[in-house]
């Protein structure tokens, strides 16, 4: 059966082939998919989302709550596309979702034949034993929206930024309207509209604008608004927004999910986003074939598709005849239309019902339909007058078109604490104040007439371009003349019996039903935002464009309260679906992050570097040589550093020059350790502290000259570290003569460490060199230069060995590192690092948890000898000097050979609930031959020699542990000083 | 509130600002200073740091509630109390 009546405005003869379901069938430029399938005759389009029952098309918008496809496949799979959004494409793959096996037969949908249909909070209150969670991976699979796809896709979404005086949202009358007269005014306009073609309700209304048929002045108006540099998308839709900054979404038709995303930043914005028809409630009005009157328009006039053979139209208002006239000239025979409003209400309407009458058509008044009849879909309706005890009788159709309303879509006017109010007259919600940018006009404001509608939308367009200093010549709005008031009346449900309420649809999406209302009321949710929680009513990708109305209507109804004081709960943005790759933008795959690279990444990443990302660094964990794992790998290269000598890339260190006649003074309220007591060319292992007294990192502080420092840090600090000296630079001793440099990549550092060192550096840095290596003690410093590039030796050690920080120049790093390489010395990387830190009991960063104040890291000493800086008033607090305080302590296993991670919570033997501390820090010390460990524990327990039980839940392990002091290896530190 | 008017740079991406703290109230002890944040309706005094870009401190005066920004100072500067 072929359903195709006539040519529609939006069709041009060029026909393709798609595949639903597995089926190729065909399709005409202009389709979507739901105006496709209805051509071809198909009334089951999805199930619902609890019941597993069969659905239809309702709408002929984004609103669709039923007919939600998935498009594509792999990695470009979209799924939850209403199908009456999806404009088709040659070659496009559809899948239906939320059957199994097929649409036709779904096992599932048997639920809806158990003894009661599931109510609001069945799942929840009937599967407690177990436990919820042994059931939810099942009932996650039956009920549900289509499938996210498993694959990445790789393609970047197109990211747009778009500036502009005033955006209008919605190509509609109003919304063209407020176009015209803002850009005539000279304001930029840009205008969105969501469909493929703007017009709205022009495209099949009866109407006549400033004397020319509607469509037509759409079309002028356009072109005048785009003469003016005004920019209409269509197919975009904008979903949702902030003061300032806008997002829309513009589809690109036959690429599912290759989105353009707008980011456009109005002075104005104008949303002028239209409304949304609404069926009434009664029973199966869920069944395939109900469908909203203004969808059943929208498919003839725009793809020419008839949406059934026989109708029967219902509703409450006197846009019903209009569009049974235009039906029935369309070819689709009306067998009756279905006034609910009673004969005195519906006087307006006696001229439309006399000329229905002449041409065969039935028009009954003070009728309801009570329910639908059929079993696959609609074959007919059963009506009754409202009367008392009136007779029902049954009429034959195979659709039903209803239309309780239109629901304002203020959903742009809700966000940034925007509030609705009901609007008696319309039957709905309109937004409350709105903020100076942002205003809505036409039948988002509730406004249904035509020449209304244009007076409203001009009104806005003009006045939000006077606010921003625009003016105009000549401002006369347009003229319009459509289809008469509708005259609504307050009518939401047809009369039925407590039985028959679990039928009545409020929320076809989430399958909230009258008694789902009722039983949420008898439980005590009577606010609109509990019902919306407890019911669901309202969530999911429709946000409650179809139900929320209806149901705070019905929820008033039966609490007896008033529909304004029920109110309307807040929908979310987006206003339709988004794919979460289009939010992510470009911020995606090796563009979420920069990758910072060291200038000797590349020797690494070329010589066996095993090199993981660190921050934003990528550095090398250790050194491939013959497939061992990264713990036995450490292990060798740290045995070789204190055995013979190594090189380790430490170019990732914060490295900042303060410098200046206040440097000095300055450094000294930053640090906790006094740098004006430093002599130029040496250098002082510095700490610094939070404003509450924690530690915040720790680095060297080197003096150039009496006036200039070079600073290091930590490399997870280095950001922050600049920040924190930026900000008291700015704030605290702000006017001081201190100026902070980052020189971070200025300078590439060389750690080589070990007994060799000396005679390696003597023999690779050559004759200038050898007089500074024999001279500095630990912590000097030398300058020169190597190869004609800067070069700074420090003497420093992090390892516990004699060692050197090589500071030089980017460019020399990679020969001067080959060279050392070629000279013996073998590279170690970060495994190697933290075993060689852990044996000298120096921090390895989960110590730095800003939870330790210095004392409580065992820096006595240097607290003593500190001077007033950032921190130190809120560390001298009563509760910082108690007993229980955390203490760093060493660990080792007491038989000297058992392995323990960090992590593992201490406490004595006795003890099984309170924990005295944890292990920060462990690893295997091949110095030590055992593992060894840096733990915080209570001051307390922290004596040396005390037995401690590590308890490791996680990984099951118990293991008796000894404190010992933190520096496991030559305590004394002569390997150091040699 | 999507920018920031910085004033050596003008009006940029709020991602290139990185928030630091809502100011305690003047005079206040060091303790309030550290852990008290005063959140009002209507003024809120923040230090914000222009991050990714002039890495200007800035002082930004705004209406929580609306998200209006009323000023945005820099820190430092010698007229700066």
């Amino acid at each position: 059966m072929i359903f195709r009546a006539r040519r529609g405005v939006r069709l041009s003869a060029e026909s393709f082939e798609f595949s639903f379901d597995g089926r190729r069938l065909t399709a005409q430029q202009g389709d979507t998919l739901a105006s496709a399938l209805l051509a071809k005759g198909y009334r089951l389009m999805g199930r619902s989302f609890k019941y597993r029952r069969r659905r239809g098309l309702l709408t002929a918008g984004v609103e669709e709550p039923n007919a939600l496809v998935t498009v594509g496949s792999g990695p470009f799979q979209v799924p939850n596309v209403p199908s009456p959004q999806l404009r088709l494409a040659a070659g496009m793959v559809i899948t239906s979702q939320n059957r199994w096996p097929s649409l036709r037969f779904d096992l599932a949908s048997l639920a809806q034949f158990g003894k009661d249909f599931l109510g609001a909070g069945f799942y929840y209150k009937t599967f407690m034993w177990p436990s919820w969670r042994f059931y939810e991976p099942l009932i996650r699979r039956l009920a549900g929206l289509g499938p996210a796809p498993r694959d990445c896709d790789v393609a970047p979404p197109d990211v747009r930024n778009l500036d502009c005086d005033v955006l209008i949202a919605g190509g509609g009358p109003a919304g063209v309207a407020a176009a015209l007269a803002a850009s005539r005014s000279g304001a930029r306009v840009v205008l969105c509209e969501r469909d493929s073609a703007c017009g709205g309700e022009l495209e099949f209304e009866t109407a006549t604008v400033d004397g020319e048929s509607g469509i037509v002045w759409i079309a002028a108006a356009l072109a005048e608004v785009q003469r003016r540099r005004g920019l209409v998308l269509t197919s975009t839709a904008v979903v949702g927004g902030t003061n300032g900054l806008i997002v829309a979404l513009q589809q690109s038709q036959g690429l599912p999910g290759a989105d353009t995303y707008y980011r456009i930043r109005p002075r104005r914005f104008i949303a002028a986003m239209g409304s949304v028809e609404r069926p009434l409630a009664f029973i199966d009005n869920d069944r395939p074939g109900v469908m909203l009157v203004n969808a059943a328009e929208s498919y003839l006039a725009r793809q020419g598709v008839c949406v059934g053979r026989e109708a029967v139209l219902f509703g409450n208002h006197d846009r019903l005849y209009a569009a049974a006239r235009r039906l029935a000239a369309g070819g689709v025979r009306v067998r009756a239309v279905i006034d609910v409003r009673p004969t005195s209400l519906s006087q307006t309407s006696e001229g439309s019902r006399a000329a229905l009458a002449g041409v065969g058509i039935e028009c009954l008044v003070g009728h309801a339909v009570l329910r639908t009849l059929g079993r696959f879909q609609v074959r007919g309706v059963q009506v009754a007058s409202l009367e008392p005890r009136a007779r029902v009788r049954t009429v034959a159709c195979d659709t039903v078109l209803v239309s309780g309303g239109w629901s304002p879509a203020i959903h742009a006017g809700l966000s940034e604490g925007g509030t609705s109010t009901y609007l008696p007259q319309a039957n709905g919600f309109a937004a409350g104040p709105q903020p100076s940018w942002r205003a809505l006009c036409g039948a988002a404001n509730g406004i249904f007439e035509l020449g209304e509608v244009l007076a409203d939308g001009h009104r806005a367009g003009a006045h939000a371009a006077l606010s921003l200093g625009f003016s105009f010549d000549s401002a006369r709005a347009p003229v319009g003349q459509g289809d008469a008031s509708p005259h609504l009346y307050a009518y939401w449900r047809a009369p039925t019996g407590r039985s028959g309420e679990r039928r009545q649809f409020v929320d076809f999406q989430n399958d909230v039903t009258v008694a789902d209302l009722r039983q949420s009321l008898d439980e005590g949710f009577t606010d609109i935002e509990h019902v919306k929680r407890y019911t669901t009513l309202g969530v999911g990708t429709d946000q409650g464009r179809i139900g929320a109305v209806l149901g705070a209507a019905i929820l008033a109804e039966l609490s007896g309260r008033d529909v304004g004081v029920i109110g309307q709960f807040r929908a979310r943005p987006p206003y339709q679906p988004v794919t979460m790759k289009t939010v992510a933008g470009l911020r995606a795959g090796a563009l979420l992050r920069p990758v910072r690279r060291t200038p000797l990444e590349a020797w690494h990443a070329s010589h066996g570097g095993m090199l993981e990302p660190m921050g934003l660094w990528m550095r090398a964990r250790y050194y491939d040589r013959g497939g061992i794992d990264a713990a036995s790998a450490g292990c060798e290269e740290a045995a070789r550093v204190r055995a013979h000598g190594g090189i380790f890339d430490g170019s990732t260190l914060g490295k900042f020059e303060v410098v200046g006649p206040d440097a000095a003074e300055f450094l000294d309220r930053m640090y906790l350790t006094r740098a004006s007591t430093i002599k130029v060319d040496r250098s002082k292992y510095m700490v610094n502290l939070r404003e509450d007294g924690m530690v915040l990192d720790d680095g060297i502080a080197l003096r150039i000259a009496a006036d200039r420092f070079l600073v290091t840090t930590s490399t997870g600090h280095a950001d922050q570290m600049l920040s924190h000296f930026e900000y008291y630079r700015d704030t605290e001793w702000a006017g001081r003569g201190v100026s902070i440099t980052d020189v971070s990549e200025a300078w590439a550092v060389i750690v080589c460490a070990g007994p060799a060192s000396r005679q390696t550096l003597c023999a690779v840095l050559g004759e200038g060199w050898i007089e500074p290596l024999g001279r500095l003690t630990h912590m000097g410093f030398a300058t020169g230069e190597w190869r004609g590039a800067a070069l700074r030796l420090l003497r420093a050690s992090f390892s516990g060995e004699l060692a050197f920080e090589l500071h030089c120049r980017p460019r020399i790093a990679i020969p001067l590192w080959q060279a050392l390489v070629d000279s013996g010395l073998l590279p170690y990387g970060i495994e190697a690092l933290d075993i060689l830190r852990l044996e000298k009991g120096y921090l390895i960063g989960a110590e730095l948890n800003g939870q330790t104040t210095p004392l409580d890291l065992g820096m006595d000493a240097l607290v003593k000898a500190g001077n007033p800086c950032i921190g130190r008033a809120l560390m001298d607090r009563g509760g910082l000097h108690r007993v229980d305080r955390p203490m760093l302590v060493g660990v080792r296993a007491v038989d000297g050979r058992s392995k323990f991670l960090a992590g593992a919570q201490l406490t004595t033997p006795e003890e099984h609930v309170r924990s005295s501390g944890y292990i920060t820090s462990s690893a295997y010390s091949p110095a030590c031959g055992e593992w060894i460990g840096l733990a915080l524990l209570a001051r307390q327990q922290a004596q040396a020699g005390n037995v401690l039980l590590a308890r490791d839940p996680l990984r099951g392990t118990e293991t008796r542990l000894r404190v010992t002091s933190p520096v496991h290896y030559d305590p004394s530190g002569e390997r150091m000083k040699s | 509130m999507n920018r920031l008017t910085c004033p050596f740079c003008g009006a940029r991406e709020l991602e290139e600002f990185l928030f630091h703290k809502t100011l305690a109230e003047p005079g206040s002890s060091p303790y309030a200073d550290t852990y008290e944040r005063v959140s009002r309706m209507e003024e809120s005094l923040e230090h914000w740091q222009h991050v990714s870009g002039c890495r200007a401190w800035l002082r930004v005066r705004r209406n929580p509630s609306t998200n209006d920004v009323q000023e945005v100072r820099c820190l430092g500067s010698p007229e700066d109390p």
